[in-house]
């Protein structure tokens, strides 16, 4: 085999361990935070103050 | 104008809606690959040369050709001899055109009507 | 709130109330012109090459000038308009506050689609550089590409995933490299350095010179775009730098005035090297012409420099577009244009993680199972659409909020006449694709109106309304 056959290994093993990485990584970070949180990030400050006064969270 | 309270979207319905849009995506990438009808095609005429002679190259660009390890022109012939086909019928340009005029027809009144729903309830307090 | 100042050093930019956990402020102009050339210079490297194939080597010099001044008016008027609109989502967030919501609906698909393209073609381009120095290293067997294709966008994906200022400083880096590369190109063939290699006259010479003649040069507008395509990406920073208003005009002009001149050099070095037809053909010819002509110099180091900038351009182009297409798709989440669940930060890292992770199975199928050419076109179109956009979004920018009316972070000069030439540009382009690809273009079209129904009637539901508009300006003159 030559080096190459190898560094075709290397790359399909080196994409799996970034694949579960992010993976794993988004699976604990969803279950640790609630959705509430994870998902509060507003586009302007305007909004949030819309949104305050309109009395609901979206 | 009354507060617009949009209702909350569950789980299955998110998921459901990034399928429909997946599947349009796709749609829209593999439908004129499979039906052939990708364009950008280029052919090589029928009894076109196969000799540098004849491919009409002169020696500077044999040379370079040489340099890029093509000594024998058969090997290259394809990619010397192929042309693109720019004949066209005005009736599908005249089409084109209208699709694209009327698509940006149509995504400016809709937006302009929801654009003023949306001004009318952020300032009219 | 109507005198709120975009250009105040104090506010530094737009500080989203009320979000716990947001996009972080990090980012300096630097960064800003690394995502922008980081995006666009790999089009150096491979890609502008098809507008030879499609009519010739001046052709290519004409589309590559006119596509110049085409992008020249993109990076005003989006200077203009982003520095007064600083929100992740760019040009999506723009026609949402200036045209309306199906707009900006179909804009943010623009953006996710021809960055998505653009990425799976860069994957495809390191694949093929990678089973290239295999051959050139003596290996006998083929090589799979798959791996490395997979290999590149994984690694790009889980960088973003970690943060945004690691990415596109290791963004800056190799962006710088891979610039570098094509100067140092230039100075050593051009007889600068050493003797000139170039060979101008007699590889344009007689057929050679307009092989089609003048449809040739209308037809190579098509690919002349792709010189500098995703320079408009820098818009996506917006909500990542410290100071907006100021970082992104200076990081998105200096970054076209880079890529016209590396646009050019890569012009003179290439077609002075390889001939037209064999450096036309991007698919069987010349898959990455600046290497190819690294080759034809015989000079070892500059085959590696080459070597080493062309997979430098393509993984600082698709680290750009994982960053670019997963901010306009979370901003599109975070509005419920698209389902609320894409419009998540993450805690620790602080970017919009679940937008990064879904687009990597989208590139990735694009990148393995579609042909380079079918990629690149569908980016293109995209970008096209955008760009066709861009002009009506500008006259009704200033229409609805005239100058002085709101403190603009740049503004900039003789108007209309950018917004009417960048129209002019976009109707010749439109001509040029359907020269060889009007299938797709009609497809694509049809896909965009199909979207823009299925928003309209069903998915605009779920957008609250006035909660859209979210800068602090007066209401629009006219409304």
């Amino acid at each position: 085999m030559s080096i190459w056959n190898y560094a075709e290994y290397a790359a399909w093993g080196l994409s799996a361990v970034f694949a579960l990485y992010m993976v794993i990584d988004w699976l604990k970070t969803d279950s640790t935070y609630s959705e509430e949180v994870l998902t509060s990030s507003r586009e302007g400050e305007l909004e949030a103050m819309t949104e305050a006064q309109g009395g609901h969270h979206g | 104008m009354a507060h617009y309270v949009a209702p909350k979207q569950g789980k299955l319905s998110q998921l459901f809606d990034v399928i429909v849009l997946m599947a349009l995506t796709f749609g829209a990438l593999y439908i004129p690959m499979f039906l052939g009808l990708a364009g950008g095609v280029k052919t090589v005429p029928e009894g076109a040369g196969q000799t540098w002679e004849a491919m009409g190259q002169n020696a500077a660009q044999i040379a370079q050709y040489n340099a890029l390890g093509f000594t024998d022109p058969a090997a290259v012939s394809d990619i010397i001899n192929a042309r693109y086909d720019y004949s066209f019928s005005v009736t599908a340009l005249v089409v084109m055109i209208v699709i694209i005029v009327a698509y940006y027809v149509l995504m400016l009144k809709f937006s302009e009507t929801e654009y003023r729903e949306v001004i009318a309830e952020k300032f009219d307090k | 709130m109507a005198d709120f100042d975009i250009t105040s050093k104090e506010r530094d930019g737009m500080g989203p109330h009320g979000t716990s956990v947001g996009l972080l402020r990090v980012l300096g102009p630097a960064h800003v012109w690394a995502l922008g050339v980081g995006i666009v210079l790999v089009g150096e490297y491979m890609g502008w090459n098809f507008a030879v194939g499609k009519g010739g080597a001046y052709a290519a010099l004409v589309a590559c000038w006119f596509a110049g001044i085409l992008y020249t008016c993109v990076a005003m008027i989006d200077s203009e308009v982003t520095s007064t609109v600083a929100a992740a989502g760019g040009q999506y967030t723009q026609a949402k506050h200036i045209v309306g919501p199906l707009m900006a609906f179909n804009v943010g698909l623009y953006l996710v689609f021809a960055y998505t393209m653009l990425e799976a073609a860069n994957a495809i381009t390191a694949g093929y550089l990678i089973s290239e120095v295999a051959r050139l290293s003596g290996f006998e067997g083929t090589l799979d590409q798959r791996p490395f294709i997979i290999l590149s966008i994984m690694f790009l994906a889980w960088l973003n995933y970690r943060g945004v200022l690691a990415t596109l400083t290791f963004n800056l880096v190799i962006t710088a490299i891979a610039f570098t590369a094509i100067i140092i190109l230039f100075l050593s063939t051009t007889g600068i350095v050493g003797t000139s290699l170039m060979q101008h006259a007699d590889l344009m010479s007689g057929s050679a010179a307009l092989p089609y003649g003048w449809i040739g040069v209308l037809a190579a507008m098509h690919f002349g775009l792709w010189y500098y395509l995703g320079i408009e990406g820098t818009t996506q920073a917006a909500e990542e730098v410290r100071s907006p208003a100021r970082a992104l005009p200076f990081g998105t002009l200096a970054g076209i005035m880079t890529l016209l001149i590396a646009a050019t050099l890569t012009w003179y070095v290439c077609t002075g090297l390889i001939p037209w037809e064999y450096l036309g053909d991007g698919l069987n010819g010349s898959v990455a012409p600046l290497f190819t002509a690294a080759l034809l110099t015989n000079s070892q180091p500059l085959v590696w420099l080459l070597g080493v900038g062309t997979l430098f351009a393509t993984l600082a182009s698709a680290n750009g577009c994982i960053n670019d297409a997963s901010r306009a798709w979370f901003s599109l989440g975070r509005d419920k244009y698209l389902p609320g669940w894409f419009g998540a930060v993450h805690p620790t890292f602080r970017t919009p993680y679940r937008s990064i992770v879904f687009l990597v199975p989208i590139a990735l199928a694009f990148a393995l199972k579609a042909p380079l050419d079918q990629v690149v076109t569908f980016s293109i179109l995209s970008g096209l659409l955008n760009y066709t956009f861009m002009p009506l979004n500008m006259i009704m920018f200033r229409k609805k909020w005239p100058m002085g009316s709101i403190i603009r972070g740049y503004e900039h000069p003789f108007h209309p006449l950018p917004s009417i030439v960048l129209l002019s540009l976009c109707a010749i382009t439109f001509f040029a694709v359907f020269l060889g690809y009007g299938t797709q273009l009609v497809a694509m079209i049809a896909f965009y109106i199909v979207a823009s129904l299925w928003f309209h009637f069903w998915r605009y539901r779920f957008v609250n309304r006035a909660s859209q508009f979210t800068m602090p300006w007066p209401r629009p003159k006219g409304y």
